[in-house]
Order: C-alpha cells, then structure tokens, then sequence
C-alpha cells in the first residue's frame, strides 16, 4: 500500500492536472488561469506528459521501491496529509467549474497601487489621436491617462466605453466604484487590479460588487465631497453586461 | 572536498539479489482495475463539474480565489516541471556516461563557477531546474555543485534576461545587478555548502538513498523503459510539493493586504524588506518576474527592485516546498538566510551606489 501510494501517487496528481489543462484549453479558458503566451507551450507539455503517463501506466516497474522500508508512523502521517492536500486541489482543478478571480481579491490588492504596465498610453500621444480611437481604449488604458493627468481639458470631448467589474471604492462606498480589471503579466497570481472611478450616486441599489458592467460616458470633475479621486466617469450610461470570455487585460 | 564525484554511487549492492524483473510483457491486474477506477473517478468529477455548472454553484469569494490562485499556480508551474524533468532524464539516461564530467575544470572554484553558467543554454524557471538539479546530482555532482547550479539558472536563463532587459534596459544597474548577484550568490552558496564534509547529509534520506541507489542493472532496462520509469519517480517527488507550496502561496496571497507592501517602498532599507517578502509570497516564475516587479518601480527605488529579481528566483514559498524533496529542513533555513543576506547586500549597493 504504502508503496504503491509512494509510486503512483506524482502520476495520479500530474494526470487529473493534464485533464484540467487539456480541458480548458480546449474550452478556451485557459487564460483566466495564464497570460496566453504559455497556451501553446502548456498544451505541449501537457501532450508529451499525458504520453509519459500513459507509457508509465503500461511499462512494468524498473526496480522496486519497497526496497525502501516505510518510516515510521509520524513521517508516514505527515505525508499522507500532505497528499490528501495536494489531492484536494487537483480534485477542484477537475471537478469545479473554472472561475476568474473575483472583486475579493481587487479590494485585497488596493486598485491602482500600482502604476499600469509597459503598454500604458501615453498623454502626448492620445492629445493627437483620432475620436475613433478611444472607442478602443480599455480600462487600462484610461487609468493610465487618469495617472497621469487631472486636466479636464484634456478629457473632454473623448468618449468612455469600457466593461470591467465593479469593485468599491473606500472612502465614498455609496456613490463612488471602479469599474475594474485585473492585469496579468504571467498567471493569475501576480494579477493586478486596474480601475477607473465612476460617479454613480445610490450605485448598490442596482449593482452590487463584482458585478461586470459597461460603462459609457465622459470625464468630469468628480462630484463626490468624500472619495480621493478628482476625475470620475459621468456615466451616461451603464448596463449589466456578461463576463467577457477574457476577463483579464495584459 | 567537491572535486570530485564522491564515490558514493555505483557499487555492487548484494542486498537485491535477482530483482524480480518479470520478463512477461503482462502487467499485473490489479493495475488495470486501478487505472479503470482512476479514469471513471476523472470522469466522475467533470461530470460533477458539469452539475455544478448547471445548478450556477459558486463559492465564497475569498475560498474561491484561493482556488483560482493555487490552480493558477500549478497551472502555470507544471509545464516547466515536466519540461525539468525531461533534461533531467535526457541527463541522467540520455547523454552519454561522463560527457559533462570530462570538460569541466577539476579546480572546485572554477568548476562551480562552469557549472553556474549551465543556466544560459537552458530556458527552464526554477521550478523546472529542481528535478534537474536532482538529476546532477544522481549522476555524480556533488550536492554544493548542484546547488550552484539551482541557484544560478534561473537567473541566467536566456528568457530571464530577455524578459528583465524588455522590462528594465539597461536602467539603475537592475539588469547587471540581477546577472552578477545571481552568479556571485550561486558560487557563494555552493562554496559555502562545499565546505560540508559529508554532502550526503544535506539531503533527506529518501533521496540519498536514491542516489546510492546501484546502477548495476542497467544493462537490463532500455533507455526508453529507464525514461518512462524516472518521470514516475520524478513526479511522484515533485508534484506533491508543487501542489501544497501553490496552495500555501494562494493562501498566503488571499490573507496578506499587498498594501502593507507597497508602503514600504520609498525607504532605502524597510524598501528592500518588503521586496524579499514580496517575492517571498508571490513566489512568481524568473522567467517573468521583471514584468511583474516593472508597475513597482515608480514606487520603490532600483535596488530593492534588484532584490528582489535575485531572491525570489532562489527562494519563494513555493520553491522551499519544492526544494523540500531534495534538501534538508536545516540546509533550507541555512540557504533562506544566506541568500536573504546576499541579496539585501546587493539591493544596499545598488540603493546607495548606482
């Protein structure tokens, strides 16, 4: 028994994570887990790995490892605790639907404690695009123009229409969110949480945290007395909308 | 001491007399009912996935993203496990017997120093380099030799330093820092270990029983059936560790506020604190890390971001429990410190010097 736990153990866990892999790539729903830079080396891995197991499966054993007497009772112990942990994750990875990480962890990160990553627009840049540009413009993309100017001269006339999730802003809970996205330069894990900040009085009342949106508007002094922000989407509009199929931007 | 490979290795061993290497092509049945039962679980729990899909199950929040973030982070880790283990077979069965061992130089400094540089010619994160560090030491490194390596390699990766030069140019002396330091920390930490009279006991036993392991039935079993038989070994080893540090790195990422962090920033030493606590918990992949730390850098000053990019290749919470299959605890905690100390120095340089 305890033999066969210690041989197969690495190849039971490696092939319900191959499943799950294999399973949300080809369900396209890799990314809420991985920047897409790695879809393709992750899918080739996992395709020589599921070979390797296979061929694991079917081979008879090299040598064998009750050679080795099992440890003693506290060791033994400790390591089937351990297994059973690692077995529960690589049980969820299969049996629970996939999901992207929620407004918990945006309030836990603090929106916009960090500066927006390399492909942030540039002020002198977007003076001089086109209108039609900003139809593009993502969160991102506004939250690093809102960085790096408050001048309201520069905002007006530049249409705002943008989907992210609604996260709360602190210091005006009830008239003030984010409308936000997390940025992922690798995984999941280093997920950062990116917003910009919309004024929308009594906003609980129809929408609640976490809650994906599309808003549309413009820029404007924010009329909130309390939230720390000086520029915040007017809204002209914002509807309930689904979670895109690629929640994160990069 | 480390000149050479200790002999420990490669000595007729009369306790397995005979092994029983059954010469049928048949496998044992209990295998089949175990992989039938094995694949009706895994088919089991998608459907329950599609139940739960259906019924619009969700959990709380916070327990949710803890599972995002583990799953993220084995999701993310395993590919370059499995890519580790690969150059680990291809080294341990592949490559020809004494190929690496007869170009290195015999002078121990100058040979870690060779070994360090192993990193450049493979695109492996650290992760992977753990099941290839394993692998060198099975065919005859010693184990401060191996470590030198495990140490530098993922610094010196190719990606690495592609990826830390589109992140930071040649701005501040990160990107030069980050090479030198990994290099110097490597050989400073390998030295240090080599010191150790007896290497074997820097590992856990179960692993140097491996390595005394005799290889005297080799002749027996192909290369290919040898291949096949290390990746059961291999993963049975790692994986375990991969999936508890990713569930301690969630865990640790759902509990602690990043705020408390980035307040730290603007202050030359507390800066470089909170950096090693950084890497420390987010335990993200060298390959990428200058990515992630570049949003950073506006708020903390250029040496602890250096720190940082050494430290977290080398020790992170994920690593230690991945390290953990090969080292002992005592030579972890002795590493933590060492490395913490090395790289804080670095990242005081860089903050007072550049």
């Amino acid at each position: 028994m305890w033999s066969n736990l210690q041989r197969w153990r690495g190849v039971a866990l490696v092939a319900t994570a191959l499943v799950a892999t294999v399973w949300l790539a080809a369900s396209n729903q890799l990314v809420l887990y991985i920047h897409p830079r790695y879809i393709v080396f992750t899918v080739i891995m996992a395709g020589i790995a599921l070979v390797l197991v296979v061929a694991g499966l079917l081979a008879r054993r090299g040598h064998r490892d009750d050679e080795d007497a099992p440890p003693a009772r506290l060791p033994r112990l400790l390591s089937f605790l351990g297994l059973a942990i690692a077995a529960v994750i690589a049980i969820t990875m299969v049996a629970l639907p996939p999901a992207t990480l929620t407004s918990a962890t945006a309030d836990q990160r603090s929106i916009n404690s960090t500066t927006v990553g390399a492909q942030a627009q540039n002020v002198d840049t977007v003076a001089s695009s086109p209108a039609g540009a900003f139809a593009k413009f993502t969160v991102v993309d506004w939250a690093s123009l809102l960085r790096q100017t408050n001048d309201l001269a520069f905002y007006s006339g530049k249409p705002v229409d943008v989907v992210g999730f609604i996260t709360v802003d602190p210091d005006d809970p009830d008239n003030v969110f984010y409308v936000s996205r997390f940025v992922v330069t690798c995984c999941a894990v280093d997920a950062q949480p990116v917003g910009i900040p919309v004024y929308y009085p009594n906003w609980t009342s129809t929408f609640k945290a976490g809650d994906w949106v599309e808003a549309t508007g413009g820029f404007t002094a924010n009329r909130s007395t309390t939230s720390a922000q000086g520029i915040a989407l007017e809204p002209a509009n914002v509807l309930a909308v689904e979670q895109p199929s690629e929640p994160y931007l990069y | 001491m480390s000149t050479r490979a200790p002999d420990r290795a490669r000595v007729d061993n009369p306790q397995h007399p005979g092994h029983d290497h059954d010469e049928r092509p048949r496998l044992p049945a209990s295998r089949w009912v175990w992989m039938i039962v094995g694949i009706l679980a895994l088919a089991g729990l998608l459907a329950v996935r599609g139940l739960a899909d259906g019924a619009g199950f969700s959990l709380p929040n916070q327990l949710q993203d803890l599972l995002t973030l583990s799953i993220s982070v084995v999701i993310e880790s395993l590919p370059f496990v499995i890519l580790g283990i690969l150059l680990s077979i291809i080294v341990q069965v592949w490559l020809p017997e004494g190929l690496l061992m007869r170009w290195l130089p015999r002078n121990p400094v100058l040979r870690r120093l060779c070994i360090s540089c192993f990193g450049i010619f493979l695109p492996v994160c650290e992760c992977g380099n753990v099941p290839l560090a394993r692998g060198l030491i099975v065919k005859g490194f010693t184990v401060a030799e191996s470590m030198t390596f495990l140490l530098a390699a993922p610094i010196i990766n190719p990606i690495t330093i592609v990826t830390t030069h589109q992140a930071f140019g040649f701005d501040n002396g990160i990107l030069v820092a980050r090479i030198i330091g990994g290099l110097a920390i490597a050989n400073i930490v390998g030295w240090l270990f080599s010191l150790h009279p007896q290497q074997d006991s820097l590992l856990t036993p179960r692993f140097a029983a491996e390595c005394r392991r005799p290889a005297d039935h080799e002749h027996e079993q192909s290369r290919w059936s040898k291949s096949v038989d290390l990746f059961v070994r291999e993963t049975s080893v790692i994986t375990p560790a991969l999936f508890i540090g990713a569930l301690v790195a969630g865990g640790i990422q759902v509990l602690v506020p990043r705020q408390v962090l980035v307040t730290l920033g603007s202050n030359p030493v507390w800066s470089i604190l909170a950096m090693m606590v950084l890497a420390f918990v987010i335990a993200v992949c060298s390959n990428v890390d200058a990515f992630f730390i570049l949003p950073f850098a506006s708020s903390f000053m250029p040496g602890s971001i250096a720190t940082f990019l050494v430290f977290g290749p080398i020790i992170d919470i994920k690593m230690l429990a991945i390290l953990r299959t090969t080292f002992t605890t005592r030579v972890l905690v002795q590493l933590t410190v060492i490395v913490a100390l090395l790289s804080a120095l670095i990242g005081a340089v860089v903050n007072f010097v550049v």
